[in-house]
């Protein structure tokens, strides 16, 4: 299969605006077939108070979905999600506390500034 | 062409309420819910949502305009004509705008001051320049106009109102991927106002939803016709080509995407795929430096940028981007493996 990673990235683009993704917080890329999805993973519905656990469950089926629908494009090898507020473990996916995240990567950038300088 | 109340539009309402409920501080909603007041004839309670989505965003120009043409609608004159000489004030080459005061300048029959009013549109884009043609207005001294261009003319601020509403309506039920009520709902909007290159542009998007791409190429090809400066329109096609695997298409018209949006990293990274699609990798090279150039914390042109240099053998650089991005996002396995092969 013939691996043409700008027409994987316009189909991205097209399964990201036909979904309930609110992708303003989130940056994809193409590499050889290889598809990356970064960033804050969000839906774009509001939850009122007490719906949170509705919310999460169907912020993991649109992982799942959006996951399936990624692989399914032709040309697409893998699928990498590296997001700030969402991890896979053991194949479920798991809500990460974003502040936390942030601040460890604030950690790093300082190591690494710490190590650039030295 | 008469707006009649559907039952789609209550439920939208009723969805756009709860959000108004759940999101005060979003200037979008507090406007989006007005223009369906609005229509629905609440026009008190569209005014208070139009002035707070304008508190919330004093340079939220559609805002500011709904409230100009709700006091059209309303015959409230001045506070319509204030309205639209501050924002003539603020952009005063903005013909649209002195097209919609020399209309409030007819409509309360003071002619001499919407002469040069008119005469400033007509100047400012051919578009006016047909409008008026087509409508029989003659300019001379004072404006000259037939019964039907009156007639024409006076209910230009209902379509405005009319054409954002179905906009909003169609773009709303394309998010509820009901994609075939919203190219209707588009539609309406552009027959409304059909100057307004945005209503084709979302009638492109729509298509490429619904992945109808001819459509969507006519779509967005009528939306840069109308206004040539429209950059993301050659992006936009750019797009539908490469899902229709036209390739070369798509190269050309993300050419002149970059070239009308130079600051626009993400156009460069796309451009730089199409080049390395191509194997033309010194070009996709260089596309992806200027898109680094940008935004330094771009990975995925640094991915791809250390990925083309390996097909290069040019193993240094390549390393040297690997371990950059191994910085950003040390527990990236791909790149990890791809650095000790080459190590």
């Amino acid at each position: 299969m013939l691996k043409e990673d700008f027409v994987i990235q316009s189909n991205i683009r097209r399964i990201l605006i036909r979904t309930s993704i609110n992708y303003s917080r989130m940056d994809f890329g193409t590499v050889k077939g290889v598809v990356y999805i970064r960033g804050v993973f969000q839906i774009s519905l509001s939850s009122k108070d007490g719906e949170e656990e509705k919310m999460k469950n169907l912020t993991i089926n649109t992982l799942y979905s959006l996951e399936k629908k990624l692989r399914s494009i032709p040309g697409v090898s893998d699928v990498i999600f590296q997001l700030l507020n969402w991890r896979k473990e053991r194949g479920q996916w798991v809500p990460v506390e974003i502040k936390k995240v942030e601040g460890e990567k604030k950690e790093e950038e300082d190591e690494n500034k710490m190590e650039s300088n030295l | 062409m008469k707006t009649r109340w559907n039952p789609i539009y209550r439920q939208i309402l009723d969805e756009i309420e709860k959000e108004v409920q759940v999101h005060p501080h979003y200037a979008d909603l507090q406007n989006q819910f007005a223009l369906l007041l609005r229509m629905e004839g609440e026009v008190e309670k569209a005014e208070t949502h139009f002035l707070e989505a304008i508190r919330l965003n004093p340079r939220y120009r559609e805002a500011i305009l709904n409230l100009g043409f709700l006091y059209m609608e309303l015959r409230r004159w001045k506070e319509a004509e204030e309205i639209f000489l501050s924002e003539v004030k603020r952009h005063p080459k903005d013909g649209f705008l002195h097209h919609i005061l020399g209309i409030l300048y007819l409509q309360t029959g003071r002619q001499r001051e919407a002469a040069p009013r008119i005469h400033k549109a007509i100047q400012s884009h051919t578009y006016f320049r047909d409008y008026y043609k087509k409508k029989g207005v003659k300019q001379r001294e004072v404006v000259h106009f037939n019964r039907n261009a009156e007639r024409a003319l006076k209910k230009i601020h209902l379509n405005h109102h009319d054409a954002q509403f179905h906009n909003f309506i169609g773009l709303y039920l394309a998010k509820k991927r009901r994609s075939a009520q919203a190219v209707k709902e588009l539609r309406k909007a552009a027959r409304l106002k059909p100057d307004e290159f945005i209503f084709h542009a979302n009638l492109g998007t729509v298509y490429t939803y619904q992945g109808v791409y001819p459509k969507a190429i006519q779509e967005f090809q009528k939306a840069l016709e109308m206004d040539p400066s429209y950059g993301m329109g050659y992006a936009n096609l750019s797009y539908v080509y490469g899902l229709m695997r036209r390739t070369h298409d798509a190269l050309r018209h993300m050419k002149k995407a970059v070239q009308m949006n130079p600051r626009y990293a993400d156009l460069h990274y796309n451009l730089a795929l199409l080049y390395s699609d191509r194997k033309r990798y010194e070009e996709a090279v260089l596309e992806l430096k200027k898109a680094l150039r940008i935004n330094p914390s771009y990975l995925f042109a640094r991915i791809n940028l250390g990925v083309l240099y390996e097909d290069q053998k040019k193993w240094k650089e390549a390393r040297r981007e690997y371990r950059k991005i191994l910085q950003i996002t040390p527990n990236d396995e791909h790149i990890r493996k791809r650095l000790e092969r080459i190590s």
